[in-house]
């Protein structure tokens, strides 16, 4: 409190209200500025505005009733959520998977993740004032949300897995449309280059900008690209390879200064990082079940619990179940990335402008449903 | 007679002043279409297109619109000057209509000191800006007047500048004696630099992007004028269209040979067409870059000001007065 | 290896506690070892020390008791480890918010949703719930619950 009281004494700082509505807090995100001109001298995000209580919900209700749920966190990359949400599961009741319910799945999240980082990056470019690439970039994610409406029927929230497979195969069109994006992609990559990551203003607003060095991101546990803009490697899917993830070869990409540059160019190279991925999936993708037949209606686990990493588009994301022999887990908690990449905030915003502000809580690219749960 | 001459010119100044506000309203619906359709052709979608042809109409829609909204007056907002603002922002830019050099015949006032009364009465502007800023009791609006202060009071000088290396060459004020010796060769190939920094600058007075940053939608919601609801915001809007032609126009009549057709030139075409086109090219040359670039930061902005644009433009100058000494 | 780094600094620290291994990879941890309350404090410098991160605080509401479940990791593959703290209901464990600025917000967490106050992490808003919140909604005792069971029932 005293220093709340010593920053209001002073007469050159005022506070301004950044959010909960404001156009780039991207979502319901709140942060408490206190501003000497231009220049922040405290921050405090304010969160909860989206809370659902998703932790009681899955405590309440069956395993199978709680997938639709998982997509709600984080509605950018649904399908990754539901992923990770069904891997605990089976880990849980000891359900084995089919070869191709696998692949299916690693070309259905990478898809979801690519859509994730487009629409971040449109945005991003948005934040700092450059309109047209959102255009770009919702034009090609468009095609994305084709793709995957044709085996999921959702455009956001898929709720695609189940306890032992997908709900639904692919076939050939799909195949056709997902190989048809990624050689749209290859041209397309150059057109962002040239529009976006040589550009001069673009250079300037985010070089130095932001900067998060290794030991804060350990501090806070940053996770995800923000982690590896700090040059750190880690990466869940290879550091505890989930599903087939370990028969691909893909590069981690990995910063060097940790500013919102870095996380930029991250972001950019893991997806076409993601498209390789996708495209070994193809090849390699199995004959076979897509969906393990006779896993109960009604799960019920036997007594323990799990905790289950995988790597979501924003990072390490976590579901910890405990069960109690019962349909329904006795706590269930999820370990969310944007958490800690927002709390970070707290350290980087200070002594930065308020344009910068919004340069770097877009170049850290939090969702807000996925904190407040 | 002299009483006559007096009321003949009075009468041509008022007449010209209607047409000036016809004509500037028009243009500025205009140009909020053209700027809806440019920026739809570069983010590869149509633009407008369902109130008339190519949504021709879509504008005056939208004023329609605007004018039957409720004007919102934010509570412990100082009510006059809240007012006073959208007005102020819209009258001198009509002034600067005035002398506009459209073609030989028409000029509605041609003064010996055009150039000056436009840029002196174009500040008027930013007082403007920093009234409704200041009255609307919003902090995004304050900053957002702050940065437009600060931004014009760094832009202005090497505009003016610029223009000074021009009118050195020329020496007069007058827009019809500056466009009259650029019958074959236009300034901006002798004065390439000045050309340059006067766009810029140019840019940067009208808070175009990039150096929207007083209105930066999306640092400041919506800057100076968060507030402003109706045709409060609509005057501020029209106003910045307005501002965006005249600054053209003054470029084209002091660097880009005003009504003179290419090279002498002129190949059958009146001159007010030649005018017209090439202001609405750089008109255009201005939204192309607005849909192009993202935004600069606010003290990156000062810095290319103080530091590269003032001295390249007083460098400019020197060596322009030097010459013409010489010659 | 900082796994191996870490495991005998563990064993050094708490002698009596030993490391529960896990090879099926169900709890996704390499091994979890339990620490008395006033030992989460030299456990959580440990870690900081060998270079881990805190991956996530929660709790778990038992009849007899609160269990605080913490999750530490490092950039390395597979090296998470699970620390475990018994809390009874009234007691009130020490904060890590000085050693991982991370556990401010995750501890305001626990606090909202449990109600277990954390001696020395002076920010206790509630961080999710309406700032006014005085109820604990993951508690057992709050709203619509499945089951309220000792510990033992689960962990045996």
């Amino acid at each position: 409190m005293d220093e709340l009281e010593k920053i209001e004494a002073d007469d050159r700082v005022y506070s301004l209200n950044l959010g909960p509505q404001h156009p780039s807090t991207h979502g319901v995100l709140r942060i408490l500025l206190d501003l000497d001109g231009e220049y922040i001298v405290k921050c405090d995000p304010v969160i909860g505005y989206g809370h659902r209580g998703h932790e009681k919900m899955g405590e309440n209700r069956q395993y199978k009733q709680f997938l639709p749920n998982t997509s709600r966190m984080d509605y950018l990359s649904g399908l990754l959520y539901n992923h990770g949400f069904v891997l605990a599961v089976e880990k849980l009741a000891g359900i084995k998977v089919p070869e191709r319910a696998k692949y299916i799945r690693v070309i259905a999240s990478e898809l979801n993740r690519i859509s994730s980082h487009l629409l971040w990056f449109g945005t991003y470019l948005l934040d700092i004032g450059g309109i047209t690439p959102f255009l770009y970039a919702f034009d090609d994610r468009e095609h994305i949300l084709d793709t995957l409406d044709t085996i999921t029927g959702s455009r956001l929230t898929y709720s695609y897995c189940r306890f032992g497979g997908v709900t639904r195969d692919i076939d050939s069109k799909f195949i056709d449309m997902t190989r048809a994006f990624l050689k749209r992609m290859e041209s397309r990559w150059a057109d962002y280059e040239a529009l976006v990551s040589k550009n001069v203003i673009f250079i300037h607003r985010t070089r130095d900008v932001g900067v998060i060095d290794v030991n804060l991101a350990r501090q806070y546990g940053v996770t995800g690209p923000n982690l590896r803009a700090c040059g750190v490697a880690f990466d869940v899917r290879r550091s505890e390879p989930y599903e087939v993830y370990d028969r691909f070869d893909f590069e981690i990409p990995t910063g060097t200064r940790g500013d919102a540059l870095d996380r930029y160019d991250v972001r950019f190279r893991e997806m076409q990082q993601s498209c390789r991925i996708i495209e070994q999936a193809l090849e390699q993708l199995p004959e076979g079940e897509f969906l393990t037949p006779k896993v109960p209606q009604k799960l019920s686990p036997p007594k323990g619990e799990v905790y289950t990493a995988f790597e979501s588009a924003r990072g390490l994301t976590a579901y910890y179940l405990v069960s109690d022999g019962s349909p329904a887990p006795y706590r269930c908690h999820i370990r969310v990335p944007s958490f800690g990449n927002l709390n970070v905030l707290n350290d980087v915003l200070p002594g930065t402008m308020v344009a910068d502000a919004i340069a770097i809580l877009g170049s850290i690219d939090v969702v807000i449903p996925e904190i407040d749960r | 007679m002299s009483e006559g001459l007096l009321g003949s010119e009075l009468f041509r100044l008022i007449l010209g002043l209607v047409i000036v506000i016809a004509f500037s309203q028009l243009n500025a619906l205009f140009l909020v279409w053209l700027e809806r359709k440019v920026s739809g052709h570069i983010q590869l979608r149509p633009g407008p297109m369902e109130v008339g042809p190519h949504g021709l109409l879509q504008t005056i829609a939208d004023g329609v619109k605007l004018i039957g909204k409720e004007l919102i007056l934010p509570l412990k907002a100082d009510k006059k000057l809240f007012f006073l603002a959208p007005v102020l922002v819209f009258t001198p830019v009509l002034v600067g209509f005035l002398v506009l050099p459209f073609s030989p015949g028409l000029i509605i006032h041609d003064m010996n000191v055009g150039v000056l009364l436009v840029f002196a009465f174009s500040t008027i502007t930013v007082l403007a800006i920093l009234t409704g800023g200041w009255a609307s009791n919003n902090k995004y609006a304050l900053l957002g007047a702050v940065r437009s202060v600060a931004q014009n009071v760094a832009y202005e000088i090497p505009l003016l500048l610029a223009v000074l290396s021009v009118v050195l060459m020329v020496h007069s004020l007058s827009f019809s004696h500056i466009v009259e010796s650029q019958k074959t060769v236009w300034f901006i190939f002798l004065q390439p630099l000045a050309g340059l920094i006067y766009l810029i600058a140019a840019t940067a007075e009208t808070n175009r992007a990039p150096f929207d940053i007083p209105e930066a939608e999306s640092e400041l919601v919506a800057g100076f004028h968060t507030e402003y609801s109706g045709m409060g915001f609509g005057l501020f809007f029209l106003a910045e269209y307005t501002n965006m032609f005249l600054v053209c126009a003054v470029a084209t009549s002091l660097f880009f040979g005003g009504w003179n057709g290419l090279f002498g030139f002129s190949f059958g075409i009146p001159g007010v067409f030649w005018f017209l086109l090439k202001t609405y090219l750089l008109i255009f040359v201005i939204m192309w870059v607005r849909w192009t670039f993202p935004r600069v930061r606010f003290d990156q902005l000062m810095n290319f000001s103080w530091k590269v644009l003032i001295p390249l433009s007083i460098v400019n100058l020197l060596i322009t007065a030097v010459v013409v000494k010489i010659i | 290896m900082r796994i191996k780094d870490i495991e005998s600094r563990m064993q050094n620290k708490f002698p009596d506690s030993p490391l529960k291994g896990d090879d099926t990879g169900v709890t996704g941890a390499k091994w979890s070892i339990s620490v008395p309350i006033s030992g989460i404090r030299d456990a959580a410098m440990e870690f900081d020390a060998a270079g881990f991160f805190l991956e996530s605080i929660t709790a778990l509401d038992f009849q007899d008791t609160f269990e605080l479940v913490y999750h530490f990791n490092c950039y390395e593959p597979g090296s998470r480890v699970t620390v475990r703290m018994l809390c009874g209901h009234d007691q009130v464990p020490p904060t890590i918010c000085d050693i991982f600025r991370s556990a401010g917000w995750l501890e305001r967490e626990v606090h909202e949703f449990f109600g277990i106050k954390f001696s020395g992490n002076e920010d206790l808003r509630p961080l999710l719930l309406p700032e006014d919140a005085d109820y604990h909604p993951l508690r057992k005792t709050f709203g619509r619950v499945g089951a309220y069971h000792k510990r033992e029932v689960i962990y045996g």
